[in-house]
């Protein structure tokens, strides 16, 4: 900042942008606290039997389990609601390789899943023939207060491609 | 031009060793990465196994071709066929993990080779757009290809090990939705700027004679940015390519993406992002006092790093749960206007002040070169050398009068002159570790290309 040429205003932008980014890196955090509360880790853990082929008619599951599905087969995850206390809210969805949620249960309590032995069954979106390859991911999240705020457990499975 | 002027000296300045430390850093990330990539496995094997050696072999082309510019002419034929040796195999290397293992695992080498073909016109536009913007002294075109390229395949490589260790270690494990939306952004936004970023530090740590002004750091920034999008499109356009091909789609959601990536995005994208941390590194380049220059350096990082997540951070904010396709490309749109629009108004007032800046010293700096009758600028030559279009219309009369060597001694001896000026402004302004006689071997330069051409 000398000589014949001023670089006052190139500095003060560049501060102000500086300035303007901390704003906007700190409401990133404060959206992360809204959705992902601290301090609701309870050490609870769903168990995942299995992720199995579906029958989508009888709505059971049959043979046994396995992380990679063809296409056309329709798939679902059997979950033992039973170990978790009766009233903890919970809810189950699959994601596909896009983040589109692709199917779930839930939110309800822990205790009703278990006495309907509920499964988590991918549901086809009803524009597409047959599920989209890539990997699917389970979540299976707590509720409290109306909305989620603990992953209790998570599983991946792969949709390959049409050979 | 200037690089020959430079005294040769045994010793180098501090920032030589910064960048030596820097790039030292980024191995062991790299090295630190692809191990815990492996041990944790969602990278696969393969893609690690050619990978890290593809990044060696493009920092050690990159160490060689810095070098040859820098040798006797002798030597530097030698050191400039190792580094486009050293080139090529990275770039084979790299091609085949891109092709065959990470991204196009499933479309196949034709599909990528076609996105690759889709993505080069629109890259090669945004780099020409680039330096027709540079004005009054451009960058020299393997500079910027350079950088580019160091954005394709080297920059793409550390955020993508990063971007895997950051999934495993944080987003998987937090709730759907929201809260891992804005995990994925602060991923995005930081993993990647600063792997960009970095290409943009070295350059100014090592080429500072090229690297004068906020106009160079965002010509730099930018082609950084353009090569890291050539690559991430690529990768993009063949994933929706494979995972869409089985429902008829996968060309409609392909070229859907190549829409967004190389045609909105092309500059309201990567591209603007490390411009924001070249306008921060050309801004310090020129400030008299270390804490302003680092001040101004990482308010350019925290610029392009709020960029890019309030980008990435839209999507939870404005377009989940939207299912009708029209609102959906409203938004789409809205996205790219209001998160990244302001950020690239930004830049262009700061590239027209740079420019504005630059064009009046470089005139003032080129009089005073011919007012003192050193014969290395003519005063009927400075209005000609401030204009591109003028420029260009000399090259072009050497062109009519002596063919393609005509027009190429015109353009060397333009380029040199220009050098020159830019010389004694950083002199003028006490920002050159080079000595007095390192401006004087210039001006005998200038002017034996001067007798050369004439």
């Amino acid at each position: 900042m000398q000589a014949r040429e001023d670089f006052r205003p190139l500095y003060w932008t560049m501060l102000g942008l500086g300035l303007v980014a901390v704003l906007i890196l700190a409401l990133g955090v404060v959206t992360l606290l809204r959705f992902a509360p601290l301090g609701e880790h309870t050490g609870y853990r769903a168990q995942v039997t299995g992720v199995y082929l579906y029958d989508t008619r009888s709505g059971q599951v049959r043979g046994a389990p396995s992380s990679h599905f063809r296409r056309d087969q329709p798939f679902a995850a059997q979950v033992q609601w039973g170990h978790l206390p009766e009233g903890m809210v919970v809810a189950a969805s699959w994601y596909d390789s896009l983040d589109t949620q692709v199917g779930g249960i839930g939110p309800a309590p822990a205790g009703q899943l278990a006495d309907h032995n509920a499964l988590v069954p991918v549901v086809t979106p009803s524009d597409l023939h047959a599920n989209l390859p890539g990997t699917y991911t389970l979540k299976i999240v707590r509720y409290s207060g109306g909305q989620p705020v603990e992953v209790i457990n998570s599983k991946a499975v792969v949709v390959v491609h049409d050979p | 031009m200037i690089l020959t002027s430079a005294y040769r000296r045994r010793w180098r300045p501090s920032r030589y060793w910064l960048a030596g430390v820097l790039s030292l850093a980024i191995f062991v990330f790299l090295v630190i990465g692809s191990v815990a990539s492996v041990a944790i496995g969602p990278v696969p094997l393969r893609a690690t196994l050619f990978g890290l050696p593809t990044v060696g072999c493009i920092v050690a082309a990159t160490v060689f071709f810095l070098r040859g510019l820098r040798d006797q002419p002798t030597v530097r034929g030698r050191d400039l066929t190792r580094a486009g040796v050293l080139l090529l195999v990275g770039a084979f290397l790299w091609l085949s993990v891109l092709d065959a293992f990470t991204f196009t695992q499933a479309a196949g080498p034709g599909v990528a080779a076609a996105c690759a073909a889709a993505c080069l016109p629109t890259t090669a536009l945004g780099l020409l757009v680039l330096r027709r913007l540079d004005r009054n002294e451009k960058e020299p075109w393997r500079l910027v290809l350079v950088a580019t390229a160091w954005g394709a395949i080297v920059s793409t490589s550390l955020a993508f090990w990063g971007e895997t260790l950051w999934d495993t270690v944080f987003t998987a494990n937090l709730l759907p939705g929201p809260a891992a939306i804005t995990s994925t952004a602060y991923s995005a936004g930081i993993l990647e700027e600063v792997a960009k970023g970095v290409a943009v530090l070295l350059l100014y740590l090592v080429m500072r004679d090229e690297f004068d002004d906020v106009v160079d750091g965002i010509v730099y920034g930018a082609a950084v940015g353009f090569g890291f999008n050539f690559m991430e499109s690529i990768g993009w356009m063949t994933h929706l390519y494979a995972t869409y091909s089985s429902e008829g789609t996968g060309v409609a959601s392909a070229i859907g993406m190549w829409y967004w990536r190389q045609v909105i995005g092309l500059f309201f994208g990567h591209a603007a992002y490390t411009a924001l941390i070249g306008a921060g590194i050309g801004v310090a380049r020129q400030l008299p006092r270390a804490r302003q220059r680092l001040l101004v350096i990482a308010c350019g990082f925290l610029a392009a790093i709020a960029a890019h997540f309030a980008w990435d951070a839209w999507e939870a904010l404005a377009l989940t749960g939207v299912r009708d396709p029209l609102t959906l490309a409203l938004l789409a749109h809205a996205r790219y206007l209001f998160m990244v629009g302001p950020f690239v108004a930004v830049l262009l007032v700061m590239l027209a002040m740079g420019l504005q800046l630059e064009g009046v010293a470089l005139r003032r700096a080129l009089r005073e070169e011919a007012e003192s009758g050193s014969g290395a600028v003519q005063p009927a030559e400075v209005d000609v050398l401030m204009s591109p279009q003028r420029r260009f219309h000399a090259r072009m009369s050497a062109f009519a009068s002596s063919g393609l060597p005509g027009y190429l001694q015109v353009s060397r001896l333009q380029t040199a002159q220009l050098h020159l000026a830019m010389e004694r402004w950083h002199r003028e302004r006490q920002e050159m570790a080079d000595p007095l006689a390192a401006e004087n071997v210039l001006r005998e330069q200038v002017l034996a290309l001067r007798g050369a051409a004439a």
